[in-house]
């Protein structure tokens, strides 16, 4: 379904760009807060009856039109992305609900040290902000998401009660938890934002399909076309769908007039706006930027810094696989969120590394033919043998690793390849770095104590997972220094007071967990100041 | 949606090579003895990916036959194994993608889920049952100490 421009001639308080995670939280705020806004999005609703989980051929097309990889998607609203120079594909999902449409929903926080790598450990930058300074929107953003998951982790600070007790762990969860006990390592049930009752309105307690990652049928995995957004449309906010924006545009004193985009027909529209906030995640917003160039911009719009698109951080991902023979159905619950480890989560000199990672443990995958793909069962003679023995018999254990910023890991412009409306494509170049490669070596090896401690029969190791980009960030930062980062602590741009990014582009340093939280808090209190500092913005 | 097809004689490589991938196993013909050729032809045509590595597996298995050691639907098992790791060899992506959707196709079938004792559902809307969450695996990681680090 596409929702065309109502009020195309109105100057909206504030407009966004893009409906993902970021974007419904700041539209949600703003639109309570009395704020006219507007939000522009590329993509649709989308009708979660329609789901391919219903599908018999669902494996079938989580290879083509249901991929997380957009290159292989191919979809109208989706842009193709040059991935030649990356050792990482990003992955994403273009629609209202943005990738949390098809994301796992793992919800873990960053570490009060993550906010201090420079200071602790050396490396990188600080951030402008610190843990404490987020946890009031961290809480709030679980409270409106629905977070499932227990208090009194060890490995963090104390949090506040959990809206719903953790989602089952099942047998695998408590085989790898077991394990972990007897090696001595934390572990803890992951928090999610997967219903494990009913919470939030028309939504049900996950039925364990196992398949989340195409969608949530059941909606009971939260995404935001299923709370912030009609919490928005509520108060009144406005949607145009099926719209690409091309353009921030810009008038003669450098302040930021609104958008120009394009519909469905590719047809060209300009809406107004008293401020604009970039929601694009943190591939599309330096795109974004970077399509903004004009003459009184030549390097981008609010890139003086020189920053924009530069320091690309993904999370780097390697895993190992246990086989454990036996008809032990492992693929019932969550693809992905059992429990997690954060015992290596803190530099240790002694390993040769900074920083650290998470483990995250995931499901095996249900159904003979995902037992089938993937370059582990043989073609030809053995084949049988092999998918029998492996049918619902395979756990995971992933390493997520902190990938620290590099200025030559970038987002830019690419000459040639364009997207459905012939903007320019994002270009990635992006390297693993020699710290990151050690530590996800270093996890492997105590992954495969953790496989070998549960009782495994073998043990495959996957040295790095290249279609994984699922965390964009640190491609439009935030900062203090106006030379050295692109927006303040509150997202808006140094250069432009009435621009403000609100996305994973702002994080400094990436931590060795899933960001989304971090995202949406960070857009909360972003809202949050808007309201209470910006009132020069509302009509 | 790709127009072209494949001509009879690629479908004839094309079933062959399936049965050598997935051959045949209790009372189950081999993928290709079961007729599956054509449905992998018409789900490629649906998704350009597909269907650049599917023609790239089988032309490369065709021209394999014509480079006088004869027809690749009628070498020996073995000879067409050898046909296939070549293939493999030279063209690992295509034919990596063009297995996955091999092998996902034939795992779609009612048959082959009947010989797996495998449910055979979708996902949803019935989904899974699981025992409920018990707390009492924590009792031990509960003893440990906060060992954040505090900054
Ligand atoms: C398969 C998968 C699994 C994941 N699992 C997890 C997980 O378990 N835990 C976790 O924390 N995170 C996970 N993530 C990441 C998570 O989904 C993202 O961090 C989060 O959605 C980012 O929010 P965002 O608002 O920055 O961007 P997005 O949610 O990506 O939304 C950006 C929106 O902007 C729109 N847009 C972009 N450019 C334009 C334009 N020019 N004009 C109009 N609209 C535009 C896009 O269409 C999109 O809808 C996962 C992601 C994927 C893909």
């Amino acid at each position: 379904m596409t929702t065309t421009d109502h009020n195309p001639d109105r100057t909206a308080d504030v407009l966004i760009i893009g409906a993902g995670a970021s974007g419904a939280a700041v539209a949600a705020s703003l639109a309570e807060a009395g704020f006219d806004v507007v939000c522009i999005e590329q993509g649709n609703w989308q009708d979660a009856s329609k789901f391919p989980t219903v599908e018999p051929d669902f494996e079938l097309r989580q290879m083509s039109s249901w991929s997380i990889n957009p290159n292989k998607r191919k979809l109208r609203e989706d842009y193709p992305v040059n991935v030649d120079d990356s050792a990482i594909d990003p992955v994403m999902f273009n629609g209202v609900g943005g990738s949390t449409i098809m994301w796992a929903a793992h919800t873990p926080r960053l570490h009060p040290s993550d906010f201090r790598v420079k200071t602790l450990d050396g490396v990188a930058d600080d951030w402008p902000i610190t843990y404490e300074d987020l946890e009031p929107w961290y809480d709030l953003n679980d409270h409106v998401m629905g977070c499932a998951g227990i208090a009194g982790d060890p490995a963090n600070p104390p949090r506040s009660p959990r809206q719903m007790p953790p989602v089952p762990i099942g047998k695998d969860g408590e085989m790898l938890a077991a394990a972990f006990d007897r090696l001595g390592w934390h572990w803890w049930p992951s928090d999610n934002y997967v219903n494990s009752i009913r919470y939030g309105e028309g939504r049900d307690a996950c039925n364990f399909c196992g398949h989340n990652m195409m969608g949530c049928y059941q909606r009971a995995k939260s995404s935001t076309d299923l709370n912030y957004w009609p919490r928005a449309i509520d108060q009144g906010a406005e949607f145009v769908t099926g719209a690409r924006v091309r353009e921030i545009t810009t008038d003669s004193t450098g302040r930021a007039t609104g958008v120009n985009y394009l519909d469905a027909a590719g047809n060209d529209h300009h809406r107004k706006a008293r401020a604009v906030v970039v929601a694009a995640n943190g591939v599309g917003t330096p795109r974004m930027l970077l399509m903004s160039a004009s003459d009184r911009h030549p390097n981008g719009l609010s890139n003086s810094s020189g920053m924009v698109g530069k320091n690309l951080m993904f999370h780097v991902y390697a895993g190992v696989t246990g086989v454990f023979p036996g008809n032990n159905e492992r693929w019932v619950g969550p693809a992905a969120n059992m429990i997690m480890s954060q015992e290596f989560y803190e530099t240790d000199p002694s390993r040769g590394f900074v920083r650290g990672y998470s483990y995250q443990s995931g499901r095996g995958p249900g159904g003979p033919g995902a037992a089938a793909r993937g370059g582990k069962v043989p073609w030809g003679a053995g084949h049988h043998e092999q998918v029998k023995r492996r049918l619902g018999n395979t756990v995971g254990l992933g390493v997520i690793g902190d990938d620290l910023p590099e200025e030559h890991n970038t987002v830019t412009l690419d000459p040639r390849l364009t997207d459905s409306s012939g903007l320019p494509a994002p270009k990635i170049t992006y390297t693993v770095s020699k710290n990151s490669r050690a530590l996800l070596d270093h996890g492997l090896i105590q992954a495969q104590k953790v496989m070998e401690e549960a009782g495994a029969d073998e043990v495959d190791v996957n040295r790095f997972s290249r279609e994984a980009g699922w965390h964009l960030m640190g491609t439009a930062r935030m900062g203090d220094d106006p030379e050295r980062s692109v927006v303040d602590s509150y997202g808006q741009s140094h250069d432009i007071d009435n621009l403000f990014i609100v996305d994973g582009s702002v994080f400094v340093t990436g931590g060795a967990v899933n960001p989304t939280p971090t995202i949406q808090a960070i857009a909360l209190r972003a809202a949050d100041y808007i309201v209470n500092e910006r009132q020069d913005l509302k009509s | 949606m790709i127009t072209s097809n494949l001509s009879e004689s690629d479908v004839n490589v094309l079933s062959t090579a399936m049965d050598r991938v997935v051959p045949a196993v209790d009372d189950l013909p081999g993928a290709g003895g079961m007729g599956l050729a054509i449905v992998v032809v018409e789900r490629s045509r649906a998704d350009e990916r597909f269907w650049n590595a599917l023609t790239t597996v089988v032309n490369a298995l065709s021209s394999a036959g014509s480079d006088g050691s004869g027809e690749f639907a009628s070498m020996s098992g073995d000879e067409q194994d050898d046909a296939l790791r070549a293939v493999e060899m030279s063209e690992p992506a295509a034919f990596a993608l063009w297995l996955d959707v091999v092998f996902t196709i034939y795992y779609m079938q009612p048959a082959v889920h009947k010989r797996l004792d495998w449910h055979g559902r979708s996902p949803q809307p019935v989904g899974n049952e699981m025992p409920p969450w018990d707390e009492s695996v924590l009792s031990k990681i509960r003893q440990r100490e906060p060992f954040w680090r505090k900054v």
